[in-house]
């Protein structure tokens, strides 16, 4: 009997650091394990006994990687709590500002983490030295989300400006203008970006999980609508009687699971529910791609982000175009003990905040629930269907393999999957 | 010309905001792959096969557990000049808050773990090692990890901003947040951060760590008598940079 175990050190970031290891006995795979092992933080206990606008400020420092989804989802679940009614000005503010994080995070992933694997580059600076106008786009693409959130957010990472019943402070409409010419200059860069994840040759893999996102029938999702999987759909609010949270003693990431089985969040299942009301071109271009054909394939998330890159110009432009700003005063807030929960979709899924106050607009509990916790579990079960079609190649076929599938669910954990160590092989 | 400097971009426990804002600076960054050889960084090398010795590393991250702290004392052992990156590596940041929380607030999210994941009492890096320079912030001001960059490539000292967030305020024109009754921490707090939270409407928390001639007494009193009570002016301060405020280390909340 031959025992190989492999290890992949110093995998994560779920915003952190991450351990993948397995176990094949004689061509058998027995074990994939995948730990969390960022130090705890407490954030949830952190936050008690804090005022309730304080969240979206406290929470932020989550993740610089998806600070403005922690920022809104934070805002929105204590404006559910409290009974806030926000006005559309600042309803469009938060999606803007949840669309530009869309747009630089996944040019940032597609061009710098996930392309190098398929284009057997060791990164994406050895890619500029071939085709620096594809590196340089993408960068110019960062730049632009980046600038979105920096002048309706107030700052490119922990933004400022956001809060509980509006904003404090807003952009000019001269940057509003700005902001919709660049993304219009830049949007033949999007279509590029699709036109080439078309192209990539993605590996088969059959892995029928079931595709988890927020759904609404008038736009593309980003902070409103109903869950949907595969079966039915459940209001925001029920969340807890579908989803259970559970911890493992080797790791700091907990698991979630939805009556006991995986599920996937993030662009492929968002564009899975949502296909109906992604913007005309992106919908022809995943049409054209074969990205319908494939939701069952966890690599062809890639080709999904890219997707949902071009209906986030397409959705900003638009938006961009019909907004006047105007400077509005914040909403009356009036204390209660209550209870609020919110779901946003935030570059790599659905993203939930949950709080408790009591009469003096403290918070009593908090409960923050990440996407990549929620994909660990299939992100196991991709990895275990995988590696039969891995199995005869050489060491570094086999590491490339792991490290490609494990960055094409866009944990933050991808970038760190570069660490892979093998042992016996 | 010169060998260029090897540098290492790395993290412990954090968000890692503070090494995505290297990368922030769009316009250079191409530009910094070429100045110096960065041998890690997770968004972009892969790992040498041995662990190279490193001019210089930029830190992000405070001590949370076992794991963190031999990693860094690793780090630290072939690096010639450790850069604290951000208030993690500088304060310990938020997390460290947790000296001053309940227990009961922090049980339910505990659990059983691992030796090497276990939680130790947060901890800024220099608890541990030498540090040799400091970029504050949460996060850092993305411009001047540039500056710091340029500074060290060239052999030249980097000298941060010490005047208080409201100098840089003023020049921006901001309306000053103590006038509307905000708790704004920006006349004892150390600037270079072009006042960024005020500018977009929100009292500074103090994230960047105290000035030097920072007069607490007065300030706490000042703010007391706009009907603040002692301890959330305490919890404020001590929000980010809690740690590195000896003088608060055992006042009454």
């Amino acid at each position: 009997m031959t025992t190989t175990s492999l290890t992949l050190e110093e995998m994560t970031k779920v915003e952190g650091h991450a351990v993948l290891t397995l176990k094949i006995t004689d061509g058998k795979v027995e074990d994939v394990h995948l730990r969390g092992i960022e130090g705890s933080r407490y954030f949830e206990g952190l936050l008690v006994h804090r005022a309730y606008n304080e969240a979206s400020w406290l929470s932020a420092r989550i993740c610089g990687i998806c600070s403005c989804g922690h920022t809104v989802a934070a805002i929105e679940a204590m404006e559910n709590a409290l009974g806030v009614q926000s006005t559309q000005q600042t309803k469009d503010l938060r999606v803007l500002l949840t669309l530009g994080e869309r747009i630089r995070s996944h040019a940032a992933h597609l061009y710098f983490l996930a392309l190098p694997d398929y284009l057997g580059a060791p990164n994406a600076v050895a890619i500029a030295a071939d085709k620096p106008d594809a590196v340089k786009m993408a960068v110019a693409i960062m730049k632009l989300g980046n600038d979105m959130v920096r002048r309706i957010g107030g700052r490119d990472m922990h933004p400022e400006s956001a809060t509980v019943g509006g904003w404090l402070h807003f952009p000019s409409q001269e940057a509003i203008g700005s902001l919709r010419a660049r993304l219009e200059e830049l949007r033949p860069g999007a279509v590029a970006t699709v036109e080439l994840f078309s192209s990539l040759p993605y590996p088969e893999l059959k892995h029928p999980s079931e595709n988890f996102s927020l759904h609404n029938e008038k736009e593309y999702v980003c902070l409103e609508g109903s869950i949907k999987g595969a079966d039915h759909e459940f209001a925001q609010k029920d969340f807890g009687k579908f989803v259970q949270e559970y911890h493992e003693p080797d790791q700091t990431a907990n698991f979630v699971v939805r009556e006991g089985h995986a599920f996937m969040v993030g662009a492929l299942p968002r564009v899975a529910n949502n296909f109906e009301q992604l913007s005309p071109d992106s919908k022809k271009m995943a049409k054209a791609g074969q990205l319908m054909q494939n939701l069952d394939n966890p690599f062809y998330n890639n080709l999904a982000q890219a997707v949902e890159l071009l209906d986030a110009f397409d959705q900003s432009i638009a938006m961009l175009g019909r907004l006047k700003v105007k400077q509005e005063p914040l909403v009356d807030i009036t204390f209660k003990e209550c209870w609020g929960i919110a779901a946003i979709e935030v570059p790599r899924g659905t993203l939930w905040h949950e709080y408790e106050l009591d009469a003096t607009g403290h918070i009593k509990r908090a409960n923050i629930v990440t996407p990549t916790a929620q994909n660990l579990r299939s992100m196991e079960e991709a990895i275990k269907l995988y590696l039969p079609q891995l199995l005869g190649k050489s060491r570094e076929e086999l590491v490339d393999g792991l490290e490609t599938l494990v960055r094409s669910y866009d944990p933050c954990l991808s970038c760190a999957a570069h660490f892979l160590r093998v042992e016996g092989l | 010309m010169s060998e260029k400097l090897k540098v290492g971009i790395l993290d412990i426990t954090g968000c890692n905001g503070c090494v995505l804002s290297v990368a922030f600076n769009e316009d250079e960054v191409l530009d910094i792959f070429n100045l110096v050889d960065v041998l890690e960084y997770r968004f972009v090398s892969d790992p040498a096969e041995e662990k190279p010795e490193l001019d210089i590393v930029l830190m992000e991250g405070m001590v949370a557990s076992p794991r963190d702290l031999e990693f860094l004392k690793e780090v630290r052992a072939r690096t010639k000049v450790l850069v604290a990156l951000g208030t993690c590596a500088h304060t310990g940041n938020i997390p460290a808050y947790r000296k001053w929380t309940p227990k009961e607030n922090l049980a339910r999210l505990q659990f059983e773990k691992t030796e090497d994941i276990a939680d130790v009492e947060v901890t800024p890096i220099d608890a541990h090692v030498q540090v040799d320079a400091t970029i504050p912030g949460c996060p850092p001001n993305r411009r001047e990890v540039l500056e710091v960059i340029k500074n060290l490539v060239i052999g030249k000292g980097y000298r941060l901003y010490t005047m208080p967030v409201c100098v840089e305020c003023r020049k921006n024109n901001n309306m000053c947040l103590l006038e509307v009754n905000k708790p704004c921490l920006g006349s004892i707090t150390t600037g270079g951060c072009f006042a960024i939270c005020v500018n977009a409407g929100l009292e500074c928390w103090g994230c960047r760590g105290q000035t030097a001639d920072a007069n607490l007494d007065a300030f706490m009193k000042m703010l007391e008598g706009k009907g603040f009570k002692r301890d959330f002016i305490l919890e404020r301060m001590r929000t980010f940079v809690g740690l590195k405020i000896p003088a608060l280390e055992t006042a009454a909340g």
